[in-house]
């Protein structure tokens, strides 16, 4: 027997964690599903002499390939970019880098700039307070001043540079291109309670030390302290509608595979921009037949996942490139902005990240050619181990409906609930994009000093944003939830992850992906007497 | 046949005697010791024991290679691959990754990951022996006076309507 809610979320990762937190004030009861677990820091593979081998096995952030029992599978058969995750208290915030660049306000802004795409519903200005309440409440590392983005202050320091930054830096001096300390969500100094950051690497695996912003726990310890529930290994299979097209609750399985309701007021999607659609899609009925809220035909369209290329380079001198956080030390947005004369619109950010571990230093050497087998092997890995470095170009992809996630007819997760299946494909826009970014990342590695220097791209295992599969606007037709959030179609449910993002941008989502749910949540909270109208 | 199990984790059949040694020898081959004797060779660090814990999934695969390697020895040089001469095994083993680049691929990448995680082979490479946590790191700041062109140039992003 469950008790009825006001407010059920579903997804208790970035955004669910964000707007329970921000909804808690209102002594709403509010109950939040998460179909995976508490995370103990103590399993991380940083604690242990293995860590690189346990961060492609059970940390590896394609479900696929993870497999854990709280896992879902995805086809992504028909992608050349694999979607990467984590299901758990924190979300995939549990394995993200924690790079935290803020957007442009150009990005809220496309079709009116430059012709492409659509305008969001809301612009930079309105979402700003919010970015910078959600950068207290992770703990923002970052240095204020850079000048490709508007004023703000991070709270926290930035990480070091590290040889490996300064390097780059250098290399990008003399092109005289732009760069910058990165914003990233990591504790430099102690914060809240959290330890200070002491460079373990591998953040992409979680993070034993507290220092990264995971929200299980930032957002979440809080929330939970104010009265929120949550309930884990609770997977749900579908949303419940009534005859006037509200929602009534949700059916869901618990770890044992019970099936339950749970009854609410008010229902919140913040599964991530998969796992939102699918969960959409398998929830037809009678007034929903093409799945719920989806009356524009839209929910699963329009996928946005920020094709990524990697420039890799190795130097003579060492860099120290495994220590410190991996994820970003500077970033560039020299080529962001949109400038038609190199043969695309909209734009890319380049993202230096740090070099690799000895295991995939060798594994990635071996496999490309770079070290042999046998004699001279050990020569080779010399000179690439701690001299070696990334840069990541995330390219801007927009909107098509031809990028989409469907329910695949046979594959199921262990519950029976169909799975996704992805198809998406990059645009001549998105494919001169890419080119350009490794052109240019190539040029700036070797300006720095690289001896060695190779490119590749689209890069498989980098489907980590997952936008646009249910997209935010004013006109029903043309979009799945309104300027706020609530679906046009059913009037108490609301969607606050990725999947409302009108375009990508090109930066990492997750600050934007937090402050439209904080956005969203004072939304509701300033309409709590007539939410439904 | 003499079989020798490597593990108590096994969960395949052991390898024969003649297998091991076919393995030890291809593993000298793929890395062998440095010749300031800092590093050890791939045979010195303990590859099929962490082949029977850690990816007793290549093993299948591991033996039809084994094998194959066996048979072109025979027809080559008329005896099993792990009595050959050092140059022997190695021509045999381009030979046969140059018809099939991914030949012993996978035991490839999986010896990386065991040599590399080796105490011998951190201490050998300079590093300290140990998970990245609790101790850490420690990394150099950087020199953000570097950042001074940068501001010099000033705004870069777009104001939007």
């Amino acid at each position: 027997m469950t008790t009825d809610v006001d407010v059920l979320i579903i997804g208790a990762g970035a955004s669910g964690a964000a707007l329970a937190w921000s909804l808690a004030e209102t002594r709403m009861r509010i109950l939040c599903l998460e179909q995976g677990d508490w995370m103990n820091p103590a399993d991380y593979p940083s604690t242990r002499r293995d860590w690189e081998v346990r961060m492609d096995r059970e940390f590896s952030p394609n479900p696929n390939i993870r497999r854990r029992p709280e896992d879902y599978p995805i086809n992504d058969d028909d992608s050349p970019i694999s979607v990467v995750n984590f299901n758990g208290v924190g979300g995939s915030t549990i394995l993200y880098a924690a790079h935290f660049p803020r957007p442009h306000p150009s990005d809220f802004r496309v079709r009116s700039l430059d012709g492409v795409a659509d305008d969001w519903p809301m612009d930079y200005a309105t979402l700003e307070p919010f970015y910078a309440l959600n950068d207290r409440q992770m703990g923002v590392a970052g240095l204020a001043g850079d000048p490709a983005c508007p004023p703000h202050q991070p709270p926290l320091p930035p990480v070091p540079l590290g040889l490996a930054g300064e390097t780059m830096a250098r290399g990008f001096n003399a092109l005289g291109w732009h760069w910058w300390p990165s914003d990233i969500a990591i504790a430099t100094r102690d914060y809240e309670g959290r330890a200070a950051c002491v460079n373990l690497g591998p953040c992409k695996a979680g993070c034993a030390q507290g220092a990264k912003s995971s929200t299980d726990i930032t957002y979440w310890p809080i929330a939970r302290r104010a009265g929120v529930q949550l309930r884990t290994r609770c997977r749900v299979r579908e949303i419940l509608v009534d005859d006037k097209d509200m929602a009534t609750g949700v059916v869901y399985y618990d770890e044992r595979g019970v099936e339950h309701r749970q009854r609410a007021e008010v229902v919140v999607l913040a599964c991530n921009g998969v796992g939102t659609p699918r969960l959409l899609l398998n929830s037809r009925s009678a007034r929903f037949p093409d799945g719920l809220a989806n009356r524009s035909g839209l929910v699963g369209r329009n996928l946005m996942i920020h094709p990524w290329g990697m420039v890799r380079g190795a130097f003579d001198a060492p860099l120290d490139s495994y220590r410190g956080p991996l994820s970003c030390c500077i970033l560039s947005q020299q080529f962001y902005e949109t400038d038609r004369s190199r043969g695309f619109v909209r734009g890319y950010n380049m993202q230096i990240t740090r070099g690799l571990g000895p295991v995939a230093t060798a594994r990635m050497g071996v496999a490309r050619g770079d070290i042999p087998w046998g004699e001279g092997h050990h020569e080779a890995f010399a000179r690439r181990y701690g001299r070696s470095m990334g840069i990541g170009i995330c390219c801007e992809d927009l909107p098509e409906e031809c990028n989409r996630v469907t329910l695949d007819p046979t594959l199921t997760d262990s519950n029976g609930i169909p799975a996704p299946k992805i198809t998406y494909r990059l645009s001549e826009n998105t494919e001169r994009m890419l080119r350009h970014g490794l052109e240019r990342g190539t040029e700036v590695m070797k300006a720095a000093g690289a001896w060695d220097v190779y490119a590749e791209g689209p890069v498989r295992q980098t489907g980590w944003h997952l936008l646009g599969t249910a997209r935010m606007g004013d006109d029903p037709e043309r979009s799945v939830v309104n300027g706020w959030g609530r679906s046009h179609d059913v009037r108490n449910l609301f969607i606050v992850d990725g999947s409302v993002f009108v375009t990508s941008g090109g930066v990492n989502p997750t600050p934007t992906i937090q402050a439209v749910a904080l956005y969203v949540a004072d939304a509701m909270k300033q309409r709590l007497a007539n939410l439904f109208d | 046949m003499t079989t020798d199990r490597v593990d108590s984790a096994d969960s395949g059949r052991p390898l024969t005697s003649g297998q091991r040694a076919a393995l030890d020898l291809v593993l000298n081959l793929m890395l062998p010791p440095s010749a300031d004797g800092r590093m050890p060779g791939a045979a010195e660090v303990g590859v099929p024991a962490y082949l029977f814990a850690e990816a007793p999934d290549a093993l299948p695969l591991l033996r039809q290679e084994l094998e194959e390697l066996d048979r072109h020895s025979r027809e080559r040089f008329a005896r099993e691959f792990a009595e050959t001469e050092e140059y022997e095994a190695k021509s045999l083993i381009e030979e046969m990754r140059a018809r099939e680049p991914s030949f012993m691929s996978r035991l490839s990448m999986e010896t990386l990951a065991c040599y590399y995680q080796h105490d011998r082979v951190l201490e050998g490479l300079g590093l300290e022996a140990r998970p990245p946590y609790p101790k850490g790191y420690q990394v150099v700041q950087g020199d953000l006076s570097l950042l001074e062109p940068v501001r010099a140039r000033g705004k870069i992003y777009r104001d939007a309507p």
